[in-house]
């Protein structure tokens, strides 16, 4: 379980600005196609999952992906790059600002609208989702880790596939 | 039949047999709408839903059957109709939202049509008229323009539909065999749904039911399956099919596999690959048999799947000959103790859009469908991997289960056969 070992800033606009210096960092990681630094932005125990915002509406939690720990988000990046057969792609994801909803003893409850567009071989683009991130932030030796990590989409007839974390 | 009559009458099967499905069925839009109206719309069962998704009087979930938009509604007395989602005014769609309650009446929101649960027409505004002037003729037969009911069965807690008044019942349908695989899975336990996934996929609807009838592909593209031995083709395994070839049904037994060093020249790119965390490949002994993959297609739109402890209908919904949308329902059962909801959560990893097996799956679907709608005039598949028929077997390097869905294809669909 990793601890908050420092009392978060009360200052709103500091805690903002670092969470999203957090976001722009993982978002260029993936679209740098760096996957394998992607499970290093998450706490050892941790939920990343990508849920369709109708199932979450009607209380189901199943995801197109739902990992619960680092070693599962290893086992993606690692099985997505040596055990997966599909189209070279690239993802392009645009953030909103991000809104800092909560700071608590648990961490920073943030939110921050994402566009992802995925571009293949040929050139052609699509919009691949439209997605919220609803996030849990903690800081572990200084830095911001995300503890839970939330991509509600709204494009429940997802466009193609889902190959690389959104 | 109305509608376009490409070929019918001729074969554009070279062969007697089903080894050679020419590229044109894949891609010709006069083929296409026929298949929609001699097996979408014709007898045929199509897959409407689980009825736990409308447990209540009025419930409504949207759905598609081929192209065409219908709702499944809970009735008064308990039991479900399907009608098409179309006002039998002026064609309004009458519901937009994918689920809820309509109370006991299907208003249209254009001009207030009412109808009851189970598509009759009871009123509409206006009827007659206004201060004697205007109205509906007093001949106007209220009885003749309720919505399209279709006919409906379900099993087990599943609901089929069909248009056409001669499909045979659907025990008769399915047949012994895949009744008694259907009531593995669908054996009378309340279902609860765990979620949705929706995607589509460019490819010929085709192609996906195929696919699933296609296990040499799945021990061979899929290395994830094959490194943690949850399918492999030298696996202890079983197929059948009903009398007119287009079900079938797979099932494999997990750690039967052969000893032997060589995978049938398959190149497994990182044979060393391992999971760290295994929690997602360990599934739950949960039906009183060994079989730990059970996949069963029934023609000509739903995919049973239970791989492990993902149980999912996935409902195929053709959108064009090039394009088709694929549905899945993860469902598990009302009783599921919360260790096996968690492990259904999780191997879901496995399956949609994302999944560990199936994203493979969409993607050689598209790569399908890239090749062969640039292939010349008169080029075909080749399915000659274990004989030229479609007989049940026990050995999974074989397209026997893609051979006997076009027999049934070619058959339903009045293609002639070919003179010997």
């Amino acid at each position: 379980m990793d601890q908050i070992d420092t009392p978060l800033d009360a200052d709103t606009h500091l805690i903002r600005h670092r969470v999203e210096q957090l976001q722009l960092d993982y978002v260029h990681a993936i679209d740098d196609g760096a996957i394998d630094s992607w499970p290093g932005f998450f706490t050892e125990r941790c939920l990343y999952a990508i849920i369709a915002r109708d199932n979450l509406e009607r209380g189901q939690e199943l995801g197109v992906m739902r990992f619960e720990s680092r070693a599962m988000l290893v086992d993606r990046a690692t099985a997505t790059q040596h055990a997966a057969v599909f189209a070279p792609r690239t993802l392009c994801h645009v953030l909103s600002g991000t809104s800092i909803e909560a700071v608590d003893e648990n961490g920073i409850r943030a939110r921050t609208n994402v566009a992802i567009y995925q571009t293949t071989a040929d050139g052609d683009t699509l919009l691949l989702v439209a997605a919220t991130y609803r996030d849990l932030v903690v800081e572990a030796d200084g830095a911001l880790l995300f503890k839970e990590k939330r991509v509600i989409y709204d494009t429940l007839r997802l466009p193609d596939s889902v190959v690389n974390p959104l | 039949m109305d509608g376009p009559q490409p070929d019918k009458g001729r074969d554009i099967f070279a062969a007697t047999d089903t080894t050679r499905v020419p590229f044109r069925v894949y891609e010709d839009q006069d083929i296409y709408k026929a298949e929609l109206e001699r097996i979408f719309y014709g007898p045929t069962w199509n897959y409407v839903g689980l009825d736990c998704e409308v447990p209540k009087e009025g419930d409504f979930r949207r759905n598609f059957i081929g192209e065409r938009e219908i709702l499944m509604i809970r009735k008064k007395d308990g039991g479900i109709s399907v009608v098409e989602n179309r006002c039998a005014h002026r064609g309004a769609q009458l519901r937009q939202a994918l689920e809820g309650n309509a109370g006991e009446t299907l208003m249209c929101p254009y001009h207030q049509w009412c109808y009851t649960l189970d598509g009759d027409l009871t009123s509409m505004p206006f009827r007659r008229g206004f201060k004697g002037k205007g109205g509906f003729p007093k001949d106007f037969d209220m009885t003749k323009h309720g919505l399209t009911r279709l006919r409906v069965e379900a099993l087990n807690g599943v609901v089929f539909a069909t248009f056409d008044r001669t499909t045979p019942p659907i025990t008769e349908d399915f047949g012994k065999h895949m009744l008694k695989y259907f009531t593995r899975v669908f054996n009378g336990r309340k279902l609860r749904v765990v979620g949705y996934q929706r995607q589509i996929i460019d490819s010929n609807w085709k192609l996906q039911m195929e696919n699933l009838k296609d296990p040499y592909h799945a021990g061979i593209l899929h290395l994830f399956l094959i490194n943690f031995g949850l399918f492999r083709l030298d696996q202890k395994s079983a197929y059948y099919f009903d009398e007119r070839k287009g079900h079938t049904v797979l099932m494999t037994e997990r750690g039967t596999e052969s000893d032997e060093g060589d995978y049938g020249g398959v190149k497994v790119a990182a044979p060393d690959f391992t999971l760290t965390d295994h929690e997602l490949v360990q599934p739950r002994k949960e039906f009183g048999d060994d079989v730990t993959l059970a996949i069963q297609t029934l023609f000509p739109s739903v995919i049973v799947q239970a791989q492990s402890n993902t149980l999912a209908t996935r409902h195929i919904v053709p959108k064009g000959p090039g394009s088709h949308e694929l549905i899945w329902t993860f469902f598990g059962y009302e009783d599921d103790d919360s260790e096996m909801r968690t492990l259904r959560l999780r191997q879901a990893n496995l399956m949609g859009s994302a999944g560990y097996v199936t994203l493979d799956d969409a993607e050689a679907l598209e790569f399908s469908q890239l090749g062969l709608a640039a292939a010349p005039d008169g080029a075909a598949a080749v399915l000659e991997i274990d004989g030229k028929d479609a007989q049940s077997g026990d050995c999974l390097v074989t397209e026997a289960l893609i051979r006997g869905f076009y027999i049934r294809y070619r058959d339903i669909m009045g293609f002639e056969k070919a003179q010997p």
